[in-house]
């Protein structure tokens, strides 16, 4: 395809994203989950259509309803193929042969109240624990979220031979797992949901820890993880205030994206964020979430993290920032969990009470793990403490250290104003 | 985009300094539910085998604020900017009795092509 062409049909499956992860879902539901690929193909050649089609003949009133159209009949004309008959597996085509003739059967599949539902199964196919973590995500973001695949490699700096690995083995799992599409109970939900709300979690992740490539998708990293969460909390038959937890983090730490960056491209910290441009509305909902899990008589650590981001997107100014609320969860949170990360992370909170001293001595039990090696904020952290410690020499040797090793050139000019800063009262 | 009620819709109606008031309550409410037992989920969230940045790393990464934006900021996006509205209000007891409901609107309403 000549390199317009496909930029222009790359332009379409991204207007349509959200419709395509409806379709793949309804139609992995006909076909059943060991033919992911080929609800997939459905979808894209009716999207090609459209493309072709809408060149020559301009955009239909509905342009939605038009490429459903189109994939509703290509399912009926592949369901119809004798030769394939066998090959679907799904309760749907059973019951598509047997009392109902085949097109108002597919009405029904393709009403409103059956797609949001089969959106929901399809997350918990493709979170489900036999698939690996990474090859989750991508197949997450391909089928249900409708990223090209190299969109998705650069969303994960890598390129689109490894995505296109990772969606090979996921869908090779899900065939030889044989893993129904189906939202699991009871105590088989409670599992999973967790396994889901990680996989959410990390995708969210990719999107804020971003580092470099293409920012626009980097925001929708986020905006998607927020969407699914939401298709699971709109599920009246999913009681979980984790999900609720998990959105009121995602949401608070979404509000503040308007700020993180001011107009000469300079990354800014919390103290320098015009707090005036965080989202309020979203922090609103933030709270709307919060409350909501808090009062389900149950904790998880999702709950700890978000009230920690509450506290800061609820704080007027930098200065009244509540440290001591902040630290006593902290103190929670390793008292689940004593990841070196969780302890850095309140090494930070420990000097904003005014000991950075004491914060200093928390970051010498956690200096040797081999995680740390190459990651940034252990260095900016640890030279941050060790300046606001009246040590600026110290900051400046922590400095040097990193910038020997391999990182995004995109950090340079941080980190050299972190050292102007520091020898300026060296 | 879902949007819970809670009964009174007392949370909308909060100023900035009876918002971060009412975090502090739902830290130390939290705090509570830790101390009588009722963690969920021992560890939803195992610090390993996770990704950061691509590789292969030996913890998981979060959006954990303090070492990524009190230390040093961290992101790289643009996004559209919004108004800012907050109304001054009357105090609301916390957490009476949420009834909640949902309400569900679309996040982006699709208009067709340009």
């Amino acid at each position: 395809m000549p390199r317009d062409e496909k930029n222009i049909s790359d332009k379409i499956d991204h207007l349509f994203r959200y419709e395509y992860g409806k379709l793949v879902s309804v139609l992995t539901k006909t076909f059943g989950t060991s033919n992911i690929e080929l609800a997939e193909d459905v979808v894209q050649e009716a999207m090609l259509e459209a493309l072709n089609k809408w060149t020559y003949s301009g955009v239909p009133e509905n342009p939605v309803g038009w490429i459903y159209r189109v994939a509703k009949f290509k399912a009926v004309n592949i369901l119809n193929k004798e030769k394939y008959k066998r090959q679907y597996a799904s309760n749907v085509v059973h019951h598509l042969q047997s009392e109902w003739t085949l097109e108002p059967a597919l009405e029904h599949i393709f009403t409103d109240k059956e797609i949001a539902d089969d959106q929901l199964r399809m997350i918990f196919t493709c979170c489900h624990p036999s698939i690996s973590s990474d090859s989750q995500i991508a197949l997450t973001l391909k089928t249900l979220c409708g990223f090209s695949i190299p969109e998705i490699a650069k969303a994960f700096l890598t390129n689109e031979e490894n995505i296109n690995k990772r969606l090979v083995r996921a869908r090779k799992t899900i065939k030889d797992a044989d893993i129904p599409f189906l939202v699991p109970v009871g105590k088989e939900l409670e599992e999973r949901l967790s396994n889901v709300l990680e996989t959410i979690y990390l995708l969210f992740n990719e999107g804020y820890n971003s580092t470099s490539g293409d920012s626009m998708i980097r925001f929708e990293l986020c905006e998607e993880a927020i969407r699914l969460a939401e298709i699971i909390a709109s599920n009246p038959t999913i009681k979980s205030s984790n999900t609720y937890a998990l959105l009121a983090l995602m949401t608070f730490n979404t509000s503040r994206f308007n700020s993180r960056i001011d107009e000469f491209d300079n990354l800014l910290d919390l103290e320098h964020q015009e707090r005036n441009k965080w989202d309020n509305e979203l922090i609103k909902k933030g709270l709307y979430y919060l409350e909501f899990a808090a009062t389900q008589d149950e904790v998880s650590i999702y709950h700890i993290l978000a009230t920690i981001s509450a506290h800061h997107c609820t704080a007027l100014t930098y200065e009244s920032t509540d440290w001591i609320g902040i630290l006593s969860l902290y103190d929670m949170l390793i008292e689940i969990d004593k990841s070196p990360i969780i302890l850095l992370n309140r090494a930070v909170v420990l000097s904003k009470t005014g000991s950075p001293k004491k914060a200093l001595k928390q970051l010498t039990k956690i200096k040797d793990n081999p995680a740390f090696r190459s990651y940034i904020p252990y260095y900016t952290t640890k030279a941050e403490l060790h300046f606001q410690n009246n040590a600026p020499k110290m900051a400046i040797k922590t400095l040097n250290e990193l910038l020997k090793l391999p990182f995004d050139e995109k950090f340079k000019p941080l980190i050299n104003n972190k050292l102007r800063k520091y020898s300026e009262r060296n | 985009m879902i949007f819970i009620k809670t009964k009174g819709d007392h949370l909308a109606e909060l100023s900035p300094e009876e918002q971060q008031a009412h975090v502090q309550k739902i830290g130390k409410y939290i705090g509570g539910l830790m101390e009588s037992g009722k963690l969920k989920g021992a560890q939803p969230l195992e610090m390993d085998g996770a990704i950061i940045h691509g590789n292969k790393g030996v913890f998981k990464d979060g959006p954990f604020n303090e070492s990524k934006e009190v230390i040093v900021g961290y992101f790289h996006i643009v996004a559209e900017n919004l108004e800012e509205a907050i109304e001054i209000a009357k105090a609301n007891p916390m957490f009476d009795d949420a009834e909640a409901t949902i309400e569900v609107r679309p996040i982006k309403q699709m208009d067709g092509i340009n």
